[in-house]
């Protein structure tokens, strides 16, 4: 493609994405070392992550039987058989200077997500996913503080050996927000399988190729790309994208970047990029490395692994699009709701534990709206709620019963439920919060106003007698147990208010 | 250290208790992990490497009562046919002075050869038991691979190799399998043998019945001296009652080379973990880490190492791969049904253990290509996992020579029962 004959109209981006996730195992991938985050360097390692001369990899099931749950959630297929490789690169972090991965057997293949960006459905396919381990990390010390520029650097083999699952796209995506969204339901899907922790650093790892190349290759449906013109466009490699969020960004200022090289009639070098959080942009990575061949052959110390019958025997959840789904269908919930709700699989789960004793409605509103919106702005996770959601429970119990007000609820013994860590019946006793005469007199004067829109209509007119119009209505719904000289000063402050 | 140079590091490792080993001295090859005795694999490398765990063998050792008596001299990281190649000098044959003792493992046949042990533990990964037990004069057992826990041993080529017993007797070497030999959860490509696992009981001699198949392949181009000493060897099997006829085996024309493509390809691999970072010299260099490594180890390894991490780097590079390793596997492939087809028709093959007598001391040493092909008889038995024995056959001009006996996968008892007829 030369950039003089192209004008930016007639551009389209194309993303391809490799995601590694590291899987929530309790113990790593090829040895029994915890895979618990430790402050303490080299604190959980053996002679098996360590790469010691003679030590042997013993592959952990737990690990495949996470990658099993994410073929099956993305509807991949699973092999009858898997193998492992290894694939041979010098690095200062990787123990053994070669990292066992998979190559050309791997555990899933031809695999699909749906996203929905703004409303309209795609689905993005996935063209492979393995298991492999994860290399140690690097700390430099000193000097530039890079890898070549550091006086010195630091080897830390803690995270060796955790398991990784690589997740290869297809080129399938048209824009930076597409790729967020994949990320983001990608992720929400990972967490229901209760194979991911998004909380420990590092658990998402992501690449992305961009290139720009022009309209006319893509075919009618704009999911086909002719190969060629994707082969033909440079492309680049951008690195260090840890979030959905930073991914959008990265890509966001990727595809800017290169449509202003073409526009202004510049090539686009095929290279690696660095995505430099901080700053906000990416920059090319030192030197342009060289097609890197990476010999790999089968690793003879892990036999073959038969997997078809680990697909039927293990289950998965619901997963987060099909309960949004069902929320909206069973329910009667806006989508925005069952998203909200759907978020994550501890919010799904509790919402419809609510939802099963008390209104829906009610259930949504506590769980998605005052729930959510506190725990947010607090910027706390559900997860922090562990052990206290049958107090949070009982409050929307106190409210559907009717003991305490809405509002109550909401701004006295929920915030104070999660900044003192009280309990809502002591929030409530303590507080005073019981509903008493008073409310009753005031829920009653409410009522009389809503019932008589004619007389409210009087009243605001000039007509200052529509006022015991309504004393008489409110006397009768208490029972005549109020006191009419209030009565008339509430409705009064109700009307004027 | 002796004379002989027969060990690297002589320290007594002792036991626990009174196990079936009890009072057993065993010498025990320098890539087989002893924690907190250096295992230098013969190199400068790991000259000062210091493991701080011991092999599933070494812990079974210890189990039985065993007392290691210190880690043998071999060829760098295995890598040899005379263990000339050691970083620790060239050790002498107990058995014929002043030539090779075999190798990689000719530090722990020669002493059991010597007397400095009573039997003796080492690694073959294309013949480096059974050479220097044919070399040295004594019995050395190359399990089917999957017997004995790999875990420990460190790689060289490690689809291929195993570790195994050196003895005086084929009954002494057998009960030291018994001691080694079974699954372990640390080692994935351990298999459970099956029942028929007692090794020491089954050395009774008796070969009444047996059927010897003689691969014609593995006569052509021997010495003539090794091959009179061989034909006598089986005629001893035959006043005995054993029987034995011609068989062939077409493929292992192929084995030499399909052997040292894969051995190479997966030592290239294995070899990459020693950069300098936390074995041998590192530090003080100039330049980037990846020339830092360099260094470290073109300063670090030996010739023949170099070699065959170089060789064994191309054949698995792109371009290259489907032309030597694919092709290596694929005659990998081949060899292994023509052992099934040669074993379906006789019990156990017979062959010469090495088609030569051991060699001069330096004699070898400038050509390669000359040793390569001395494994002629022994790599094809590795391609093909399975087990195999070389026994003293009696000797040429002064010079021992092996006979080597080999059996189906898991078919120990076999071997030993009709190995234990000579020796």
């Amino acid at each position: 493609m030369t950039a003089q004959t192209v004008q930016q109209g007639d551009l389209v981006t194309v993303i391809g994405l490799e995601v590694h996730v590291q899987l929530e195992t309790d113990t790593k991938i090829f040895c029994g070392c915890s895979t618990e985050p430790t402050d303490e360097p080299n604190e959980n390692v053996c002679p098996v992550c360590l790469g010691l001369p003679g030590a042997l990899p013993v592959l952990n099931e737990g690990a495949v039987e996470a990658a099993v749950k994410i073929g099956k959630a993305i509807d991949a297929d699973i092999p009858e058989e898997t193998r492992f490789h290894r694939k041979n690169y010098y690095y200062p972090d990787l123990p053994k200077n070669f990292q066992i991965t998979q190559y050309d057997e791997p555990i899933c293949a031809d695999g699909e997500l749906e996203i929905s960006v703004e409303g309209d459905r795609r689905t993005v396919a996935i063209e492979r996913a393995h298991l492999e381990e994860d290399p140690g990390s690097l700390q430099h010390v000193g000097g530039g503080g890079g890898i070549d520029t550091a006086e010195y650097t630091l080897v830390d083999y803690n995270r060796a050996g955790t398991p990784l699952m690589e997740i290869v796209t297809a080129p399938d995506f048209r824009s930076p927000d597409e790729v967020r969204a994949f990320l983001a339901e990608l992720e929400e899907v990972l967490e229901y399988l209760g194979v991911f922790d998004a909380e420990r650093d590092g658990s998402l790892r992501i690449d992305a190729n961009l290139s720009i190349i022009p309209e006319e290759e893509i075919d009618g449906d704009a999911e086909e790309i002719d190969g060629d013109a994707l082969e033909a466009a440079n492309r680049t490699e951008v690195k260090n994208i840890s979030s959905h969020k930073g991914a959008q960004k990265a890509l966001a200022y990727e595809e800017t970047r290169q449509k202003n090289a073409i526009q202004r009639g510049r090539a686009v070098e095929q290279e690696t990029r660095h995505w430099d959080e901080s700053r906000g942009i990416t920059v090319s990575m030192r030197s342009k490395e060289e097609e890197k061949d990476y010999r790999y052959f089968e690793e003879a110390d892990l036999p073959p692994l038969q997997v078809s019958g680990w697909k039927a025997e293990i289950a998965i959840p619901e997963l987060p699009r099909a309960r949004r789904r069902r929320f909206q269908e069973e329910y009667g919930l806006s989508e925005e709701a069952a998203s909200k709700l759907t978020s994550t699989k501890q919010v799904a789960d509790f919402y419809e534990d609510v939802a099963g004793e008390f209104d829906p409605d009610l259930a949504a509103t506590w769980v998605a709206d005052n729930l959510l919106g506190e725990l947010n702005y607090r910027d706390m996770e559900i997860t922090e709620m562990e052990g206290r959601l049958e107090e949070v429970t009982r409050l929307v119990e106190l409210v559907a019963e009717d003991e305490i007000t809405a509002k109550n609820a909401r701004e006295t013994v929920l915030r104070s439920m999660l900044d003192d860590g009280a309990s809502p019946d002591e929030i409530v006793e303590e507080e005073g919060l019981g509903k008493t005469d008073e409310d009753e007199v005031q829920q009653a004067v409410v009522e009389a106003i809503d019932e008589n829109p004619g007389a409210v209509e009087d009243y605001e007119s000039g007509d200052d007698g529509a006022i015991n119009f309504l004393v008489g209505q409110v006397m009768q719904k208490t029972g005549g147990s109020a006191d009419p000289g209030d009565v008339n000063q509430l409705l009064r402050a109700e009307l004027e208010g | 250290m002796s004379d002989a140079n027969i060990f690297i590091t002589e320290k007594s490792i002792e036991g626990d208790g009174d196990g079936p080993l009890a009072g057993t001295t065993v010498a025990v090859k320098d890539n087989i992990s002893t924690e907190g005795v250096r295992t230098t694999c013969g190199s400068e490398m790991l000259e000062d490497y210091v493991p701080p765990y011991d092999a599933t063998v070494v812990s079974s050792l210890k189990e039985a009562g065993a007392t290691v008596v210190g880690k043998t001299n071999m060829d760098e990281f295995g890598m040899g046919t005379t263990t000339e190649t050691s970083a620790f000098g060239a050790t002498d044959n107990p058995a014929a002075p002043g030539h090779v003792p075999g190798g990689s493992s000719g530090g722990s046949a020669a002493a059991v050869a010597a007397g400095e042990a009573d039997v003796a533990l080492g690694s073959d990964t294309g013949g480096s038991i059974r050479c220097p037990a044919a070399f040295c004069g004594v019995v050395g057992i190359k399990p089917t691979y999957g017997l004995v826990s790999r875990y420990g041993l460190v790689a060289y080529g490690n689809s291929l190799e195993q570790i195994g017993p050196f003895a005086n007797t084929v009954e002494d070497a057998a009960e030291l399998l018994d001691v080694i030999a079974g699954s372990d959860e640390r080692d994935a490509t351990t298999r459970d043998a099956g029942d028929e696992t007692d090794y020491a009981d089954a050395a009774t001699g008796d070969v009444d019945g047996l059927s010897i198949g003689v691969p014609t392949e593995l006569l052509e181009g021997a010495d003539e001296g090794v091959v009179e000493t061989f034909w006598d060897a089986i005629a001893d099997l035959e006043d005995r009652g054993a029987e034995y006829h011609e068989v062939s085996l077409p493929s292992v024309e192929h084995a030499v080379e399909a052997y040292y493509v894969i051995a190479m390809s997966e030592a290239s691999s294995n070899l990459a973990r020693f950069d300098g970072v936390r074995y041998g010299n590192s530090g003080g260099y100039e330049g980037n880490w990846n020339e830092a490594f360099s260094r470290a180890r073109e300063e670090g390894f030996g010739d023949e190492v170099k070699r065959r991490i170089l060789l064994g780097t191309y054949a698995l590079s792109a371009g290259y791969h489907d032309k030597y390793y694919k092709k290596a596997q694929d005659a990998r492939a081949w060899v292994k049904q023509d052992f099934d087809e040669a074993l379906s028709e006789a019990d156990v093959l017979a062959s010469p253990t090495m088609p030569v007598p051991p060699f001069e001391l330096g004699e070898s040493l400038e050509d390669p290509l000359q040793m390569y092909l001395a494994d002629a008889n022994t790599v094809p038995v590795n391609l093909a996992d399975l087990p195999a024995i070389s026994v003293p056959a009696g000797e040429t001009d002064g010079l021992p020579v092996g006979l080597q006996l080999i059996g189906p996968a898991f078919g120990e008892r076999r071997l030993i029962r009709a190995a234990s007829a000579l020796a």
